[in-house]
């Protein structure tokens, strides 16, 4: 595929744009280490070569303990076999993730419930919370669900509000007096009510998911994308060369796809970055309020209200916390910015 | 306990949802709304239409009724305040939030400021001694007579009882309280009821003589008929229809300690109780060397936590009720280190009560698929892992219930006991239900392929952590939980809908000689069509019908959150509800006991031995500090301030002197 020259000037200029770039990058590298999350921090062994076998167990089915000679049926505890076949130097060795915890692992055995500070030699490299969860593990996983939310919210959200706003600008009349009429009044529910009703109203037998938890969220946030979508069709189909289109027979499809929104992409690219941490907050404040993700998935938003609770005797938890989502918001703002700088069409654009 | 406070009025929804409305109804013959004549007139009337329930009688008679009777002031048991009290000073309490009304009954007022109108100050007729299960001392009362052969108990009114604006306590303030439990008007259709169905009649012999016959005989008859508190008559004279409107912010008078004037109400923001000086009660026994503080100022502080905070900046006199349970906060943010606790400023005191406790646990919903099955139920109770929580969540503190009634002062069943974590013994007891086969994601699966994975609803977000322990820990077993906690209405409305596979919930429960089985485990409780009559037609009885082999129809809005349906039992039950001694009380309860540990429905959650505070040290407490059967510090009142101790350490404070740090364990109640 080769790229217009418009778009490679706007790649380029992107690139010029140093912070945005670096910030880009960054977020590239957590993305694919949140994604190969069960390589780096897992309680799941990498390797195990046992009595002649080998083993990958990161990822499918679980593997028991009477497998490798224990006498549970469970899953085996890999840092208990490790030690074990260190220890007899025979039938065996494990290979180990970096950080050898999991996210929802009751990391002491046999020792009360109770924060512990970070510390290196136990490889807890930003404590644990108060149920002896690692939290790193926890933040690792954590923005996974982040991720996946926050994308999969910014495809629904453009997909709707998108397709409503072209819809609403290029058909005009009694359809966008309607759809917007409607809009206002949808926009008007008190979305955090909403999601509390249908947790509730939920019919016995369905969890609740990050599935239904992201379609609640995208239901209540498409309208903001339609105002942006409705004025940007009405602006462009007065142009010439829809106009042009129009005679030479295009059917309204095509113009919209073909001629109006490539025209608007512009727009749409630089509200991206902004929907995305939009996403990611939301989905933070919602685990935070307790309405969110059920518990024990991982999540910022508890992270952070355990943190907060226990902010005097255990600082570590709030503070990994609050810096990860600081982190991340910061550098989706600062892409944001690049991004929207490299679409401006004014080279030497001053703010004021 | 902090629970207790959150789960009190849900439980009172509860019960008002399932009360037998058709006794209602015979009551409920009030005039209509539009031409009521004031309360003088309507009370007259009733008196005459309901001349069966109100009966005077001449004065002369009494002699004859009471022939043969003893008569009781509970002058044989101890006092459990200390002599050494001293009245004075202001304590500085806290509320969660203001009250939205005045009225102690009626609709919205069952609110935790109720308990300083009238739980914890206003009189009763008797009130169960807190030192010695299933005896009484009297409050409103001189003294009493049971006469069980008539379901009877006799009364005199203490003549210097008084209400706090002068007229004395009469048998016309009973008439009226009757009267006003009674009336349609009073919206609050529990009391209805529960006036309705308990009590036969009473008997009127002179303003300070009087009778109530109840419609049962009961072992606890003395808890039936004088564990009640009385309502002006004088006051409610504007009673009729819509009068909660009118009485929402007026102060009703009141025959105990404390009261409140309307110049000490400041709305959003501080209520305080004054103490009467002149009371009626205070040189009286068991109430003497009580209610000491002149003056309780509540203030709105929203959060628990904040309150904590308050208290330790020394804006409040007493840690908040229940907080100093939780471990975090003895252990860690008031550790026995602490500035203020090794100065020796801030006492830190744990007291073993002994008192009927919530009967939390997990409510397994017998309705659900697959949790039909005992032996499944049965692998539930080993999979479950809540002597972890007592262990390393509560460091030890916490213990697990034996019985689905712990507490009782007697122990309702001689042997059985919580069944304990043991994963190979629920993994054997899930294979014999058919789950034999473990999937790939180390959940058992049985032949159709379904797997072994329930919903825990649960109504508090505060129980998170400790639900998280036992999924992780049931996964040993094969087993999956999954986390439903909900805001607390919505999770309670799940479970009175029977909508849960699992609940994790508690009713609070009060101090009663034997525990209530009908609510929780009545087959009519769990189905519309458990017992069907001759017609075909469902009956609400047991004895009425027989037992419908396969109920469809699941009874919604009570407390039968296992949906158990088991003849046998109803039929004890039935038994247990008509029983007269507590010698068949106790053997019932026994056999009740061991068929619900036998369907194995209700998995035994933790309960705590004791209730925890901190306070300055200026607050005193008798020696034993409180009574066995207390819930909390603040129930029977009978902490002290001492205005020398806190001069003393006011002064310390400020020249950086400190004492003999005390951090203090009172056992002398603790069960074994």
């Amino acid at each position: 595929m080769r790229l217009s020259p418009q778009t490679r000037r706007q790649l380029q200029r992107f690139r010029s744009h140093r912070r945005g770039w670096w910030s880009c990058l960054t977020l590239v590298v957590l993305a694919a280490t949140a994604l190969l999350a069960e390589l780096l921090v897992s309680n799941r062994a990498l390797v195990i070569h046992y009595q002649g076998n080998w083993f990958f167990p990161s990822y499918g089915a679980i593997h028991t303990g009477r497998e490798f000679g224990f006498d549970y049926d469970y899953e085996v505890n890999y840092r208990d076999l490790r030690t074990r076949l260190a220890a007899n130097r025979k039938g065996g060795w494990v290979l180990m993730p970096p950080v050898p915890y999991g996210p929802n692992e009751n990391t002491y055995v046999g020792q009360q419930f109770a924060p512990r500070a970070p510390a290196a030699a136990t490889r807890h490299l930003l404590g644990t919370d108060q149920l002896n969860r690692d939290i790193l593990a926890r933040l690792l996983y954590g923005l996974r669900n982040s991720l996946i939310f926050s994308v999969g919210f910014v495809l629904l959200t453009y997909l709707l509000g998108v397709s409503v706003g072209c819809m609403m600008g290029w058909f005009a009349g009694w359809f966008d007096l309607v759809t917007q009429r409607f809009i206002e009044i949808w926009s008007l529910l008190p979305f955090l009510l909403v999601v509390i009703i249908v947790r509730s109203a939920l019919p016995p037998g369905v969890q609740f998911n990050l599935g239904i938890l992201l379609g609640v969220i995208v239901v209540f946030s498409w309208v903001g994308l339609t105002y942006y979508m409705r004025t940007a069709t009405y602006r462009e189909k007065a142009r010439e060369y829809v106009a042009a289109a129009e005679v030479l027979g295009a059917g309204p499809g095509r113009i919209i796809f073909r001629h109006i929104l490539p025209n608007t992409l512009a727009t749409l690219i630089t509200f991206l970055p902004f929907y995305a941490a939009a996403s990611i907050s939301s989905l933070t404040a919602l685990d935070y309020l307790g309405f969110g993700l059920p518990p024990p998935m991982p999540s910022w938003g508890e992270l952070l209200r355990t943190g907060t609770e226990n902010a005097v005797d255990a600082p570590w938890i709030v503070a990994s916390a609050f810096g990860a989502l600081s982190l991340v918001l910061v550098l989706i703002t600062f892409v944001g910015e690049a991004v929207r700088e490299a679409f401006d069409p004014k080279r030497f654009a001053t703010y004021q | 306990m902090k629970l207790h406070r959150l789960i009190l009025p849900a439980i009172v929804l509860v019960l008002a949802g399932c009360g037998k409305k058709d006794t209602a109804a015979s009551v409920a013959s009030g005039t209509p709304v539009a031409n009521f004549p004031g309360m003088e007139a309507d009370l007259a009337r009733t008196l005459k239409e309901q001349a069966n329930f109100y009966v005077f009688k001449p004065s002369t008679d009494f002699a004859k009724d009471t022939e043969g009777l003893t008569w009781q002031d509970g002058s044989d048991l101890p006092e459990f305040a200390d002599p050494a009290a001293k009245k004075g000073g202001t304590l500085r309490a806290w509320m969660s939030d203001f009250p939205s009304t005045f009225r102690t009954v009626g609709p919205d007022s069952n609110d935790s400021f109720r308990g300083y109108l009238l739980d914890n100050v206003e009189m009763n007729l008797l009130r169960p001694h807190p030192n010695a299960p299933g005896r009484f001392y009297p409050e409103l009362t001189k003294d009493w007579a049971v006469d069980r052969a008539h379901k009877t108990v006799f009364f005199h009114v203490d003549p210097a009882a008084k209400w706090s604006d002068g007229t004395p306590v009469t048998t016309e303030d009973l008439v009226f309280t009757f009267y006003f439990m009674r009336s349609p008007h009073l919206n609050d259709p529990w009391s209805n009821d529960f006036y309705a169905k308990t009590y036969e009649r009473i008997t009127i012999y002179d303003a300070h003589t009087f009778a109530i016959t109840l419609r049962e005989l009961k072992p606890d008859i003395e808890s039936r008929a004088g564990e009640l508190n009385l309502y002006p008559k004088k006051f409610f004279k504007d009673f009729g229809p819509g009068w909660e409107e009118k009485y929402n912010w007026r102060i009703t008078p009141t025959n105990g300690a404390y009261l409140v004037h309307d110049e000490d109400v400041k709305k959003q923001v501080s209520v305080t109780l004054t103490r009467k000086t002149d009371w009626w009660g205070q040189d009286k026994r068991f109430l003497r060397y009580r209610f000491n503080p002149d003056r309780i100022r509540l203030t709105v502080i929203r959060e628990p936590d904040k309150a904590f905070e308050a208290f330790l900046r020394g804006d409040l006199d007493l840690s908040p009720i229940g907080l100093l349970n939780q471990p975090k906060y003895w252990y860690d943010k008031l550790a026995n280190d602490q500035r203020d606790v090794a100065a020796g400023y801030i006492v830190k005191s744990t007291f073993f009560n002994n008192i009927p406790c919530p009967d939390l646990g997990l409510w397994i919903n017998e309705a659900k698929p697959l949790l039909g099955n005992r032996d499944l139920r049965e692998g539930l109770q080993y999979a479950t892992n809540m002597e972890l929580i007592c262990q390393q969540f509560y460091r030890g503190d916490a213990v697990v219930q034996q019985t689905r009634s712990d507490g009782y002062g007697w122990r309702v069943h001689p042997t059985i006991a919580a069944r304990p974590f043991d994963p190979v013994k629920a993994r054997e007891l899930f294979a014999k239900a058919g789950f034999t086969k473990q999937g790939p994601d180390g959940i058992l699966v049985n032949a159709q392929g379904q797997r072994l994975s329930f919903t825990i609803t649960a109504y508090l977000q505060s129980l998170q952590d400790r639900l998280t322990i036992l999924k992780e820990e049931a996964r040993k077993s094969g087993l999956e939980y999954n986390l439903e906690i909900l805001d607390s209405t919505t999770g309670f409305k799940k479970m009175l809908q029977k909508e849960h596979d699992i609940a994790l919930a508690a009713f609070n429960r009060s101090v009663e000689m034997y525990p209530r089985y009908w609510e929780f485990t009545a087959g009519v409780n769990a189905y519309e069509d458990a017992y069907l009559g001759p017609d075909g037609k469902p009956v609400g009885k047991p004895s009425e019908g027989k037992p419908n082999p396969s109920p469809k129809k699941p009874k919604v809005q009570n407390n039968n959150f296992t949906s158990t349906f088991i003849p046998r039992l109803d039929e004890l039950i039935e038994q247990y509800d008509h029983a007269e001694s507590m010698e068949q009380i106790k053997t019932l309860a026994a056999q009740i006991e061991q068929i619900i540990h036998d369907d194995a429905s209700w998995i035994n959650g933790w309960k705590m031995p004791f209730y925890r505070l901190a306070y300055w040290r200026w607050v005193k407490w008798p020696a034993g500090f409180s009574a066995m059967q207390s819930r909390d510090q603040e129930e029977f009142w009978v902490m002290w301030l001492d205005p020398e101790a806190e001069k003393e350490t006011t002064a310390a404070k400020a020249a950086g002197r400190t004492f003999p740090p005390q951090v203090l364990t009172f056992d002398q109640f603790k069960q074994p």
